[in-house]
């Protein structure tokens, strides 16, 4: 790896406590441009945390976050997706009783010149970004909670490609998918890494995991066991990780690793 | 907070009730009432606190907020806080009942005030409501004799709105039933609130298209909406209107001509009577040896009560000035936006 | 055909259920009332009494769509009802005499801020310090019913400054004929405007059209609508005794028939009508009101996506702070005084307004039409029964009963509805 190469995202050091627990405790990560990382570990192991600090949901203790280099601040969402950080949540995090292009646009609404919603622009929008990833879905006048899950993913994840974002965050994308749609999904993540899109895959499915992410990040209890290219470890090696914590040979370790026995 | 800042508001919080109790040297009298937002409250208290202040005697009082329930609560705090003689004006005079026979039992005189509480050992004082009534029907019945009535009762939850009506219709009875009188409409107002008694006009004023030659109205609240309805059809002042309880807005509409009557009961004397009836009973008087004490049988259960009665006065345009001479209310308000020449005390 | 007409129009089923309920009930009504409900003059007098409800249940519609509530707008209009009241007969006489033409607008001006000042108060509280609006606003109950009594020691204020109480109605107080002619003409160009528009905006982007005869059915039904409100409030004449102190006000001989001088638009239907298209147009072609309809949604993906969820709500609190003070300053109108007990249990009404309306207390779903229905219908139920002779009680009980049959209807309704994909 060329030593003078900046990473897209450089997290370093990253803490956060709710009361007395280290939910995030000293977690250092980064990611690289047309990347996809993995971030694999426990039920509570701190994934979701850390990535809600990336996406200014909640705001870090102590730590920097780098973007190309250069420190950024981000204390709420709305300077995250300033970076170009676009989340897709686990719950989905859509408002069920508007429709599609409302919650596309949420928080961004595009207006007119006399300062109302430009209702008619947002919903061509939004017809041309949900045409790229699901050309049969007509239903853009319905509230969201009529559509099925498969459409409320790609509601998601069309408002994440929307704004152009440069580092996507998607929190275990599959969970709630069958079959088709994961495969689905997982062409556009290819997609997306061709266009030199950065992504933080965070998933408890390892077959995922080996099938689409570049390396993997796993977290313990709060801090990081280890972090590895997906080349380098097998599948027994990363439930190592996630399970014992036990580092193994070519992956680099973390505050969290067990002392390795020589 | 520390421990010992706690320690000390305690001391002195102690200390200072101490003191307080070092001072009363002479009575307490306990007023419970019964909902002090309406208007005419806070002027029976000023007279009330007066006599009790000119006694020497210490005034403790607590509002029921309209509830039968929290008045009992009221009453027991008043008697825990060392009330010698209660002055009760019953939210509900039924429910009131335990309350007054507690404050009898442990020797403390109990004087109802304005409504009736129908327990042998309570002191009744009131202006005699179904006079009211029968004073309202009266004036509007001088003015307009024959024609359509239409009557704007008061709360139905409230005991004094049918004694009213009673005493309207007591005077009324006879024109009714020989047919001089039409009852075109009738119609109790949630709450006593003027807003209700407008709509309730309004809408009796479309039942009859109008022809409406005269309206009694249970309160000077209720008698302000009903106008604003006729003001609405262009009939205020031609239908005569009666109210209760000598409202400054009302005495001013009764000297502009658009109400006729609005039967004043000067609460101050009310409350002055009441507090020294209670200043006697509780240095040990009697009640049979009130001055002026009548008996009364009249209530519900016809038990016999030591009462006073005092006489409410009608205040029409002919007799405003009684209410300015006694203090009520001032010429400018009175006359406020009177032509010069129709009313003889405004000159 | 009619079924496909009225499908093609995108016409909310919901709406169209309501009307079709108040229409049976207004001609229930008059076939008991033996032909007293559908005449001009009851109708008009209907819509003057349903305004101060109206008013605020626009706002409210707002509020609870954020699931939130407030229980204290009854108190707050009685507050601020008496503030106005004191500063239009005491204070600015004192300043600026008598019968000053500029007193009744300052006066109005004044409560409008008073008003959206104890919203913010109450907004803040709920939205910054995370107290439950319920509770709040029950404080605000209690604290601003107490405010009340205490500007003047529970004295009614009475009578008003003449040129405010035209915003109350009576003769006086509507706009006549002419203007309402006017106002009905503006309103039904207004309306196919707006669908002109509409269309053209929709083919710029080449999306699916309404059918040219749903669009005709649209604006011609509006147009009827609105032209036959208009006519119904012209046909209502001043009462005799008005046009006769007006023919001697302007010296014309008044012939013997009479003279019909039509009431026309009440000037307190006209700002209940004005509020509720300003508040439609805020809920639905603003970032604010899109927001509101957020949050009410799932408030965590509004927070997610970046929006200021606890600014919102102080703004939807100060929103019907403002409401309240003009429902107010409309109430006082009416009555001609200023009473501290102006507004109590109004909270109770304004919330069942919005609720037959269609709003769901659970959040995220309500429309500002549908409340200002909700209010009408639910007056026209007391204001009929009145008609009839129905005593109080049973009014209370008959409008508890529809109040209560009306949500159920409405949740049959979304279940059904809800489990249709």
């Amino acid at each position: 790896m060329n030593a003078t190469h900046t990473p897209l995202v450089d997290m370093r050091d990253i803490s956060l406590s709710f009361g007395g627990i280290h939910a995030v405790d000293r977690v250092s990560i980064d990611l690289n441009s047309g990347e996809v990382m993995a971030l694999v570990g426990h039920n509570g192991a701190g994934k979701s945390t850390l990535i809600k600090i990336l996406s200014g949901a909640y705001r870090r203790d102590s730590g920097t976050i780098a973007i190309r280099g250069e420190e950024a601040a981000i204390a709420n969402p709305r300077d995250a997706k300033r970076y170009g950080i676009e989340t897709i949540y686990q719950t989905l995090a859509l408002a069920d009783n508007v429709d599609t292009a409302a919650n596309l646009f949420l928080g961004r609404e595009l207006q007119t010149r006399w300062g109302t919603l430009d209702d008619i622009a947002m919903e061509a929008q939004a017809r041309q970004v949900m045409g790229r990833l699901n050309p049969h879905f007509q239903r853009f006048k319905d509230p969201v909670k009529a559509l099925s899950g498969g459409q409320r993913q790609s509601v998601a994840i069309a408002r994440a490609i929307l704004f152009d974002a440069q580092i996507l965050i998607m929190d275990e994308p599959t969970a709630a998918l069958g079959p088709q749609e994961t495969a689905q999904v997982g062409d556009l993540i290819r997609k997306l890494k061709a266009e030199d899109i950065g992504i933080f895959l965070v998933s408890q499915d390892i077959a995922d995991v080996f099938n689409l992410a570049d390396r993997v990040c796993v977290m313990k209890n709060g801090r990081v066991v280890g972090t590895a290219r997906i080349a380098d470890v097998s599948e027994d090696d990363v439930l190592g990780m996630i399970i014992l914590g036990k580092c193994p040979p070519r992956a680099t370790p973390g505050p969290g690793a067990i002392e390795r026995s020589q | 907070m520390t421990k010992f800042a706690v320690a000390l508001l305690a001391g002195a919080a102690l200390l200072l009730s101490f003191a307080a109790l070092a001072q009363a040297k002479g009575k307490v009298i306990g007023v419970s009432w019964s909902n002090f937002q309406e208007e005419r409250w806070k002027t029976d208290e000023a007279a009330i606190k007066a006599v009790v202040a000119s006694d020497g005697d210490r005034y403790i009082s607590a509002d029921a907020q309209s509830s039968a329930q929290k008045q009992l609560t009221d009453i027991e705090s008043l008697i825990a806080q060392g009330a010698n003689a209660l002055i009760v004006l019953a939210q509900d005079s039924s429910a009131i009942g335990p309350a007054v026979q507690k404050a009898v039992d442990e020797g403390i005189p109990v004087i109802g005030y304005d409504r009736l509480i129908e327990n042998p050992n309570a002191f009744y004082i009131t202006f005699d409501n179904k006079e009211v009534g029968r004073m309202q029907a009266r004036a509007v019945f001088a003015v307009k004799p024959v024609g359509n009535y239409v009557f704007i009762k008061g709360s139905s939850a409230d005991p004094n709105a049918d004694f009213l009506f009673a005493g309207q219709m007591d005077v009324l009875k006879d024109a009714i039933a020989s047919g001089t009188i039409k009852n075109a409409g009738e119609a109790y107002t949630d709450g006593w609130l003027p807003a209700n008694a407008q709509r309730n006009m309004e809408q009796i004023l479309t039942k009859t298209g109008n022809k409406v030659d005269a309206v009694v109205a249970a309160n000077d609240g209720t008698a302000g909406g009903a106008i604003a309805a006729l003001a609405a059809q262009g009939l205020a002042g031609a239908v005569p209107v009666s109210g209760q309880d000598g409202d400054h807005a009302a005495l001013n509409r009764i000297a502009l001509g658009t109400q006729t009557v609005s039967v004043w009961k000067d609460a101050r004397a009310l409350g002055n009577k009441a507090a020294e009836i209670a200043t006697l009973l509780a240095d040990g008087k009697k009640m049979n040896d009130v001055p002026g004490v009548v008996k009364f049988s009249g209530g519900p259960k016809k038990i016999e009560m030591n009462s006073l009665f005092l006489t409410p006065i009608p205040i029409t345009k002919d007799n405003l000035g009684v209410v300015i001479d006694a203090g009520w209310i001032k010429k400018d308000e009175v006359c406020q936006g009177v032509k010069p020449g129709t009313v003889k005390v405004c000159g | 055909m009619l079924a496909r007409l009225l499908k093609s129009a995108e016409l909310d089923t919901r709406m169209l259920g309501m009307v079709g309920a108040l229409l049976a009930i207004w001609i229930a009504f008059h076939l008991l009332s033996g032909g007293l409900f559908l005449t001009p003059r009851n109708l008009w007098n209907l819509s003057v009494q349903s305004s101060s409800v109206a008013i605020m249940a626009t706002g409210m519609v707002l509020v609870i769509v954020t699931r939130n509530i407030d229980l204290s707008i009854g108190s707050m209009l009685g507050f601020i009802g008496m503030v106005m009241g004191v500063i239009q007969t005491d204070l600015l006489p004192k300043l600026l005499g008598f019968e000053h033409p500029g007193t009744w607008l300052l006066t109005l001006a004044a409560g409008l801020v008073l008003g959206v000042v104890l919203g913010a108060l109450q907004g803040y509280v709920i939205a910054y310090l995370g107290i439950p609006a319920f509770i709040v606003t029950l404080g605000g109950l209690l604290v601003w019913r107490g405010a009340a009594w205490w500007v003047t020691s529970g004295q009614t204020v009475a009578p008003l400054d003449d040129r405010f109480t035209l915003l109350g109605g009576g003769p006086e107080g509507s706009i006549g004929a002419a203007w309402s002619w006017a106002v009905g003409a503006i309103a039904c160009a207004a309306v196919v405007v707006s669908l002109v528009h509409s269309r053209a905006q929709r083919k710029k982007f080449d999306f699916p059209l309404r059918p040219m005869a749903a669009e005709v059915f649209l604006g011609g039904a509006a147009c009827v609508v609105i032209l036959a409100a208009v006519a119904v409030a012209n046909a209502y004449p001043w009462p005799i005794g008005s046009v006769r102190r007006y023919a001697e006000a302007n010296h014309i001989a008044l012939p013997d028939g009479g003279l019909f001088i039509a009431h026309g638009i009440a000037i307190p239907v006209l700002i209940a009508v004005g509020t509720g298209v300003v508040m439609t147009f805020l809920a639905r072609r603003t970032r604010f009101g899109r927001y509101v309809y957020a949050i009410g949604g799932n408030p965590e993906a509004a927070e997610l996506a970046g929006v200021n969820t606890r600014w919102v709500i102080v703004k939807v609190f100060m929103l019907m702070g403002l409401l309240a003070a003009i429902a107010g300053a409309v109430s006082i109108a009416r009555l001609d005084a200023a009473t501290n007990s102006e507004g109590t249990l109004a909270e109770l009404l304004v919330i069942a307004a919005a609720v037959i309306g269609g709003t769901s207390l659970a959040g995220g779903t309500g429309t500002v039409a549908g409340a200002m229905l909700g209010a009408v219908l639910m007056q026209s139920l007391q204001s009929g029964m009145v008609l009839l002779g129905v005593d109080t009680p049973l009014q209370n009980i008959v409008v508890g009963v529809v109040l209560v049959g009306a949500v159920g209807l409405d949740t049959i309704y979304r279940r059904r509805m809800g489990s249709v994909s």
